[in-house]
């Protein structure tokens, strides 16, 4: 059979059929690519969340002095190569309830909202509204094939990255199926043409009729499903998109090319997954995948909230050791300061990767927290908050910022959220609630 | 009212009396209760329901996805979190993907294809009724004819471009398995002809009692009952039911029961340390949920056995990982056998096994509050509200005066504060200290004497024997699983406008020996499995 040619599979796809619907017009629909970079549309901004479980030991974790003169404390001492390029904000609590250890601290610090309450008044582990991370992708993933991306590093891990109630992106917690999914057959590196393959329009037609279906679905059935529903059909149509873009030439970004391949499996090293290699392969696929712009938002569960597992060198599970370590609890101040030593290679990759005279971390924010400061009290005060990069000069860097009142954590999640161009009003719901960024943090 | 009435007469006429295992010779007197259902919800296919549809759909021997949007929990089941999770944008691409996948397999081995697609496929219509029969499997209802003319219009226009008539099909077919008629279970109910109110067609009971039953898709003779509108009649329901419970898959819907009401799929994540557990290898969580599962099986399937020998039966089955953890020979070489505990030991039943002690517990030590919140929660559906925020919940370390860990949480029910709580778990789990965090017996701890005797609920015990027999004999045993089955089976916590259907059920269950296969097919039978909720 004669292979069609790129132009063929345009031209059936605009023309449809039976059961393909007709296009948007491509250049209504592409308008942010390559070209648009090249023809000085400037460089997207990029989210990405570092999240980890259990918190830190807010003693050994403050730094000193404040503002741009401060010294890292020792639980952020493996940062300093990158002291210049981070802000330390110190001192934020959480002015949500406080109602679930690890889940209502979940919800607090990704939302500014209480866990989702039944109607008997109690709370179950799923949000009331989006995470950060996709509440940015609403208004920011639109442009590339990926809206988002979640990834994790421990196996098992569930992460929470929220679309709305009761619906979480699983993060991929394989680096050689993330490398196949993002890298795999359909990526294509500056230069090259899109995809040329005449089964993207046969699956975006196959799309066309499940999403008929979801709509004669949703026609039948009561409130809450129609929610379900329209969460479904938000999928789908996102995934129509997806191939769509596929077909489209890749951005001509200057650092993007295929990343090299991951291990294909991890062992267990003495009953301890080995989390460094697994976070490192993970962080240099998801950098890669924001240089070649696939995405501009990432979310990355080092590990869950109430996390049991070992860590290399602990004689205990990591929630166990917070609850019943004792003393100055050592083994978590090891593990804590570990975890940082992890961020400072994700901080240091996308530092490493050039655009213009500027590198990909300087045109996004990467926000690095947990659900709790002590996980021994699962402490709402002294929340872990560490920022990187200048969000295209939207951010300062370089600082230490200390609340001395207790000051509500959204403050920073606002600022934030501004930072990536997003004209939102307030962030959070409820107690949680601001209207007004954190001004210290904003350049 | 006329539904009740019906009930009634298939409970005096040819239920109870004869059917009474108990051989008391009491009737069981049982009024059929008023419920008031909440709204129907769709439920989406839990992971191993989808797969056994797979299996079903395409035959054996595939290549299973190795992941999809993965089960929600909710309220203690995964089968309620199917009822509030949707699918996410990330669930969306990778059911596209596994639907492609699967069906290419399907095609590429002769002999799953020659089941597939019976017919020559240069004959006309052949791609036709491939489809149709396909659908109507997976959609577990009839289609309507736009739905087979769109489905076919796929394959043609595939089969157009690829030039090949399996291309054809692969992409009808996968449109199928994306369908949320597929994905979601659809059952809304229809208005009841016989009286007021609404109640689940005929097809959709064909679906809810082949996932309950068998945790997977109809098969032909149950589409044929429903096709023939036997399912909204009693006496041919029954007929169904029976046949149902008799067919090997029903080991398959114990199996899921269980599995999500004791969570025994979090073996599959479970994290030991095994430079202090040396029997921990990444295989003892399967292992141990195989040995709960088989027990369970044996009680419920094959001797239709009363649910509380489960906590104080001696027998059970383990392969040599097991043997070696409960320090017994190991019955057979390969596989599983059946072993018989001594009962001059204190380990019987399932709280003397592996799939709990090491799961409630942590990943170097054993935990008294975990395990006696799970004897609390699951097995007998006390509430136990989650430990407040801000409070050092740490447990003392060992010192010269507190050496095992009944001395260290001394404090737990010393303070009144925590003892609240922590008096109604911590006495159960401290029961089972002779377990230590995998399940190995032991009779110190540090070189402190274990004590492990307590009391549950007013019931003294002296050790773990002692424990398991008091929690076979608690009074909320036997009605926490009517409960809990009734919220898996219905995918919804149960409400108030169902208690007395539990009631109901609680008191038929009790009259027949605590057969849960009686339970699950009384269910079945019972109005508030066939009734139907409004939607608003």
């Amino acid at each position: 059979m004669k292979p069609l040619s790129r132009r063929d599979v345009l031209r059936g796809m605009l023309a449809g059929t039976a059961v393909s619907v007709g296009l948007p017009p491509l250049e209504a629909m592409f308008n942010v690519n390559g070209t648009a970079y090249a023809a000085g549309g400037g460089l997207p901004l990029r989210f990405g969340l570092f999240f980890w479980g259990n918190g830190n030991l807010p003693e050994r974790w403050t730094p000193t002095g404040e503002g741009t003169d401060w010294t890292l404390s020792e639980q952020l001492e493996p940062l300093a190569g990158v002291k210049d390029l981070i802000t330390v904000v110190s001192g934020m609590s959480l002015h949500t309830d406080n109602v679930y250890p690890h889940t209502s601290g979940s919800s607090g610090i990704l939302t500014g909202a209480n866990l989702l309450a039944y109607e008997d008044g109690r709370q179950d582990g799923t949000f009331e509204i989006p995470s950060i991370d996709q509440l940015i992708a609403g208004h920011i993933g639109g442009d590339t094939i990926y809206r988002s991306l979640e990834t994790g590093a421990f196996p098992g891990t569930k992460g929470n990255s929220f679309n709305g109630p009761n619906n979480k992106n699983p993060p991929e917690l394989s680096p050689i199926a993330f490398y196949e999914r993002i890298f795999g057959s359909t990526f294509r590196e500056p230069g090259e043409e899109g995809v040329v393959d005449p089964s993207l329009a046969l699956r975006r037609s196959v799309l066309d009729a499940v999403m008929a279906d979801v709509e004669k679905v949703n026609a039948r059935v009561g409130a809450a499903d129609r929610i379900r529903l329209e969460q479904h059909l938000t999928g789908i149509r996102e995934l129509e998109l997806r191939l769509a873009r596929l077909a489209e030439d890749p951005p001509s970004l200057e650092s993007c090319m295929r990343a090299s391949e991951p291990a294909a499996e991890y062992p267990q090293v003495e009953g301890r997954h080995p989390v460094s290699d697994i976070h490192r392969a993970m962080t240099d696929l998801l950098v890669m995948a924001v240089a070649c712009d696939q995405t501009r938002v990432f979310s990355h569960w080092f590990s869950d909230p109430l996390t049991n597992k070992l860590y290399p060198g602990a004689t205990m599970g990591h929630h166990s050791l917070t609850h019943d370590e004792p003393g100055e609890q050592p083994e978590v101040n090891m593990i804590t300061k570990f975890i940082m030593g992890e961020f400072a290679y994700m901080v240091e990759a996308l530092a490493a990767v050039p655009e213009g005279d500027e590198s990909v971390l300087d045109h996004m924010v990467l926000l690095a927290t947990s659900e709790t400061s002590r996980g021994q009290t699962h402490s709402f005060e002294e929340m872990p908050i560490v920022l990187a990069g200048g969000a295209c000069g939207g951010l300062n860097q370089g600082i230490h910022y200390r609340s001395h009142t207790g000051e509500n954590a959204s403050k920073v999640m606002l600022s934030l959220v501004r930072a990536m161009g997003i004209n939102a009003p307030t962030f959070g719901l409820g107690a949680g609630e601001v209207s007004d960024g954190l001004s210290a943090i904003q350049a | 009212m006329r539904l009740s009435w019906m009930f009634m007469a298939i409970l005096v006429g040819c239920g109870e009396s004869d059917k009474d295992s108990a051989g008391s010779g009491v009737t069981l007197d049982r009024s059929v209760p008023e419920v008031s259902l909440p709204e129907p919800t769709l439920r989406r296919l839990t992971r191993v329901q989808y797969d056994n549809a797979i299996s079903a759909l395409l035959g054996g021997g595939l290549v299973l996805p190795s992941s999809l949007d993965p089960d929600q929990v909710t309220d203690g089941l995964r089968a309620i979190g199917a009822s509030l999770t949707t699918i996410s944008p990330r669930g969306v691409e990778l059911y596209e993907d596994a639907a492609f996948d699967l069906v290419q397999q399907a095609l590429a081995s002769p002999e799953n294809r020659a089941v597939l697609v019976p017919c020559d496929e240069t004959d006309d219509g052949c791609g036709e009724s491939v489809i149709a029969e396909f659908a109507t499997k997976a959609w577990r209802r009839p289609l309507e004819d736009e739905e087979l003319s769109t489905l076919v219009a796929i394959a043609e226009q595939a089969e157009d471009v690829l030039d090949d008539f399996d291309a054809g099909l692969n992409y009808a077919l996968s449109a199928v398995l994306q369908s949320p008629h597929f994905l979601f279970r659809v059952e809304l109910g229809e208005p009841d002809p016989s009286g007021d109110g609404r109640r689940f067609t005929n097809h959709e009971m064909a679906s809810r009692m082949s996932f309950l039953l068998w945790n997977t898709i109809p098969d032909d003779e149950l589409m044929r009952a429903a096709a023939a509108g036997e399912l909204t009649e009693d006496e041919t329901l029954r007929t169904q039911l029976e046949r149902m419970v008799a067919d090997p898959r029903f080991e398959d819907g114990v199996r899921a029961f269980f599995t999500d009401m004791w969570t025994l799929y979090q073996l599959d994540d479970m994290t030991k340390d095994p430079t202090v557990f040396t029997h921990m290898s990444p295989e003892v969580g399967a292992s141990a949920r195989e040995e709960t599962l088989l027990g369970v099986v044996e009680n419920v399937v094959y001797e239709d056995g009363d649910y509380r020998d489960l906590f104080t039966t001696t027998r059970t089955f383990l392969d040599r990982k097991l043997a070696s953890i409960y320090n017994v020979r190991a019955p057979v070489r390969e596989g599983f056998g059946e072993a018989i505990l001594s009962d001059e030991g204190v380990r019987r039943g399932v709280l003397g096994q592996v799939s709990f002690l090491a799961l409630q517990s942590h990943a170097v030590n054993s935990s008294a509050t975990l395990r006696g919140k799970f004897v609390r929660e699951v097995l007998l559906c006390q509430y136990i509200p989650p430990p407040p925020s801000d409070v050092d919940t740490s447990i003392p370390e060992a010192s010269a005066d507190a050496v095992t860990l009944r001395e260290r949480v001394a404090v737990h029910l010393e303070d009144e504060f925590c003892a609240s709580c922590h008096q109604l778990v911590d006495p159960i789990g401290l029961g089972l200290e002779q377990f230590d965090g995998l399940g190995h017996y032991r009779t110190t701890e540090s070189g402190g004497v274990i004590d492990p005797t307590g009391e549950l609920d007013g019931v003294a015990f002296s050790d773990a024997w002692g424990l398991a027999g008091a929690v076979s004999e608690h009074d909320r045993l036997p009605r926490c699983l009517t409960q809990t089955a009734m919220a898996y089976a219905s995918g919804h916590s149960v409400t108030d406008g169902e208690q007395d259907a539990v009631e109901y059920l609680d008191a038929g269950f009790r009259h027949h020996n605590h057969s849960v296969s009686f339970l699950m097919t009384d269910l079945v039978m019972s109005v508030a499995f066939r009734q139907a909720g409004e939607i608003e």
